[in-house]
């Protein structure tokens, strides 16, 4: 009833690869993505500066690292390393001389040589040893920024990033530090979307599910994964990049730190490995929820409604939050993702009970 | 409103008349981190600063009704969350901000200084940030980092001499760990002694490999610089590798929980303080009966008096002192008149808690003076007085990194 259709249905193999399977959920996304654009005008400062701006970029890092771990089923624990090597490179380019446009596409090129130089070292191992891999390559990162200070900054290790403008628009005001964040989060989606339908993405899913099984019909695990590193460490670079400029605009290593990393890879899995939707809804709940959280438990303590100290005040609502997400992964361990899905199906043939994805 | 009232004042200002001003909330934006990094001292540290708040409404400290409110947040110390706090708390008119974090800091210096409201960074943050012509709106407000290194220094030439002397840093392998450095550097030249680093990995719960090469360096003094945990593995290990406690001298963060943690073998080891710990205060008594008693504490009551604690106290004393004098010209206050405010304090030093500071325009570090003191067993005990060490150097570093900082941006 409100798709308006019962099911989905496909004649003909066009229809069948296309994006958009069924109408509705194409005007949805278009009607997200005008309400997204327009965001400046109707959303305060407060709620578009420290909600929707941090909630778009860190989607475009959950999407950089589902491709991965979602995707090509690579686990990476260092992708903030990834993204601070983007992040620092890009305002060094900057600050020599190179014009902001390629300066974020020469930072996310270094991030991704230097992530696929790791992911190469990691190709030998899986799993949790490549979890132990990935997060050498953290610390190493970490080590490096604190200990240069031509990359860091010198003794107080915070790097401002410089005025810069994106194809003459100056990336100064809120709204069009939002704006660049939010092309660069389509565009990362759009192509998420895209590449699953791609040689590419069909050979990192079969690499994903059995590496040996996928070399026997004929695709390369050790090209694939190391085009796996490589893409998913640029993307992160380019997010590391968009991060410093339009969020932060300056930067600290404490900012790309082991928390970072499992924060990002908590988005993914609360979100749902390698779904789209799963990484905006993930990213938006880790960083989000514990903001709300805080802010309702000092609201129901500022109305006497919690007569607690400051110290269990803080905790409280990462109590609440730890319990909220052992709650969802209990009650749908595929995501956030598949509960959206289940609802969507639900409503896709309300009133009837059962349906056909 | 906002618009109103200055109409209002401003109206009035005009006629010559003295209008009757509406009793005024300044509102002060604590926002720390309570649950990842710095838990070994924001919770009693924000303690003190609620308790002394909470005395100063109670006195009217303020004068003519007005009151002081903070708003305190957790930020986990992760600066997305502290720049929400931030926004939050500006948009619900706090003027003057202590994140009591450097990447919280870091991410919100620049945009503070643009909205002009007040960020104060005692015992963390940039020590450049003294200079007040660069940081108009920052404000150290106790001695920065290398004034406490330049402190202790002073102290070991005092009682021991320097010629000759060897000195072993130990520190943490971060940028904080790091700043003592260039004092150093500066003092082994003038003062004629040498020094080598000596660093451990963050966050410092195991440091054995450092001190079994200090133990091969032979120093005649130790500095330790690390915060937290870290800082007893630090005692702990320097003594089991030979190093008498006598000879260890610690960066500000080192507690009353720290020696809980060592032990008896803590008594003789040294540390800088920009604040007096203990009850003995005029300040901390009024908190006791008006505060404590009256049931009003922010929190355990077993706090009260300790480093942290008045540490805590002595920066709301001196924001609340400046809150007054901001006040004093007339007007809602501001980030601004704050900011004036600070930069009119001359020889506050909240009876006795800390030595005397001044602020001007230029040094918002208030002279960097501090002491240094040794736990006896049981208390930590002066063994100085309250001074500024070697004040002309720690100008000029701050002078030559601001400029520096000037000129990169």
């Amino acid at each position: 009833m409100f798709y308006r259709l019962s099911g989905t249905y496909h004649t003909s193999y066009e229809a069948d690869r296309r994006l958009w399977k069924i109408p509705t959920d194409r005007w949805l996304v278009i009607g997200l993505l005008v309400l997204a654009l327009l965001a400046p005008l109707y959303v305060s400062p407060l709620y578009l500066g420290s909600y929707v701006l941090p909630w778009v970029i860190w989607s475009a890092a959950a999407l950089s690292l589902t491709l991965l771990m979602g995707l090509a089923g690579q686990l990476h624990f260092g992708f903030a390393a990834v993204m601070a090597i983007g992040a620092y490179a890009s305002i060094h380019l900057v600050r020599a001389g190179i014009p902001f446009e390629i300066a974020l596409l020469l930072s996310g090129l270094i991030a991704a040589v230097i992530g696929a130089v790791f992911g190469g070292a990691a190709l030998r191992v899986k799993g949790l040893y490549l979890v132990m891999a990935t997060l050498a390559m953290q610390y190493l990162v970490d080590w490096v920024v604190v200990n240069i200070p031509a990359i860091s900054g010198g003794a107080h290790a915070t790097l401002r990033t410089p005025a810069v403008s994106f194809l003459f628009l100056p990336i100064e005001s809120l709204a069009a530090r939002y704006w660049l964040a939010l092309a660069w989060a389509v565009l990362l989606t759009v192509f998420f979307m895209n590449v699953k339908r791609t040689s590419f993405g069909r050979a990192l899913v079969a690499i994903r599910d059995k590496d040996f099984a996928a070399a026997v019909i004929g695709v390369d695990p050790f090209k694939t994964k190391l085009m796996a590193f490589f893409t998913s460490s640029f993307m992160g670079g380019v997010t590391g990049a968009v991060l410093a400029f339009c969020f932060y605009r300056a930067v600290t290593p404490e900012q790309f730190g082991f928390n970072v990393s499992i924060q990002l890879v908590a988005m993914v899995l609360v979100g749902g490995l390698g779904s789209v939707i799963g990484a905006w809804l993930g990213a938006g709940f880790v960083l989000l929820a514990p903001i709300f959280l805080t802010n309702l438990v000092s609201g129901l303590a500022a109305g006497g409604w919690v007569p607690v100290s400051q110290n269990f005040l803080s905790h409280l609502p990462l109590m609440i939050y730890g319990a909220m997400i052992i709650g969802f992964l209990l009650l749908e361990p595929l995501g956030l993702a598949k509960i959206y899905d289940n609802i969507r199906k639900y409503f896709l043939v309300w009133p009837f009970r059962h349906a056909r994805s | 409103m906002t618009f109103l009232r200055k109409l209002a004042l401003t109206t009035a200002l005009v006629a010559g008349l003295s209008a009757p001003v509406a009793a005024e909330d300044v509102k002060f934006g604590l926002l720390q981190d309570f649950t990842a990094v710095y838990t070994f001292v924001t919770g009693q540290y924000n303690q003190g600063q609620q308790d002394y708040l909470a005395l100063a409404n109670a006195e009217g400290a303020l004068g003519d009704g007005n009151t002081v409110t903070a708003i305190v947040r957790d930020t986990g110390n992760q600066p997305q969350r502290g720049i929400e706090a931030y926004n939050r708390a500006k948009e619900e008119g706090a003027i003057l901000f202590d994140f009591l974090s450097t990447p919280v800091s870091a991410a919100i210096l620049d945009q503070a200084q643009a909205d002009r409201n007040v960020v104060i960074t005692p015992a963390h943050g940039r020590g450049d940030a003294s200079d007040g012509t660069v940081f108009p709106y920052v404000f150290p407000m106790l001695p920065t980092y290398w004034a406490q290194a330049a402190a202790l220094i002073e102290h070991m030439k005092t009682t021991g001499g320097l010629e000759g002397k060897k000195i072993a840093i130990v520190h943490i392998d971060s940028p904080f760990g790091r700043e003592p450095g260039p004092i150093l550097t500066a003092l082994a030249e003038q003062e004629k002694f040498e020094f080598q680093a000596f660093p451990y990995a963050s966050p410092g719960n195991e440091q054995s490999a450092a001190w079994s090469e200090v133990r091969r360096y032979r120093p005649d003094y130790v500095l330790i610089w690390g915060a937290g945990g870290g800082q007893a593995v630090s005692v702990r290990t320097a003594i089991q590798n030979g190093i008498a406690p006598e000879q260890i001298h610690s960066v500000i963060w080192l507690a009353e929980t720290d020696a809980a943690n060592v032990g008896p073998q803590m008594k003789g080891v040294k540390r800088f303080e920009a604040t007096a710990a203990g009850t003995d205060h005029p300040i901390i008594q009024r908190i006791q009966e008006k505060v404590i008693d009256a049931g009003k504490g922010a929190g355990d009551q077993a706090n009260v008096g300790n480093s942290y604690y008045n540490l805590g106290v002595a920066t709301m004393a001196v924001a609340v002192e400046a809150a007054r004098l901001g006040l004093e010209s007339g007007g809602p206050l501001t980030g601004e008149t704050l900011k004036a405010g600070f930069e009119k304090i001359a020889g506050y030093d909240a009876e006795g808690l800390m030595p005397p500071v001044t602020y001007t325009a230029e040094d918002h570090q208030g002279g960097g003076a501090g002491r240094v003191s040794e736990w006896d067993g049981e208390k930590w005990v002066p063994v100085s007085e309250w001074k500024a060490s070697y004040p002309d150097l720690i100008r000029q570093v701050i002078k030559e990194s601001a400029a520096k900082y000037a000129a990169e941006h």
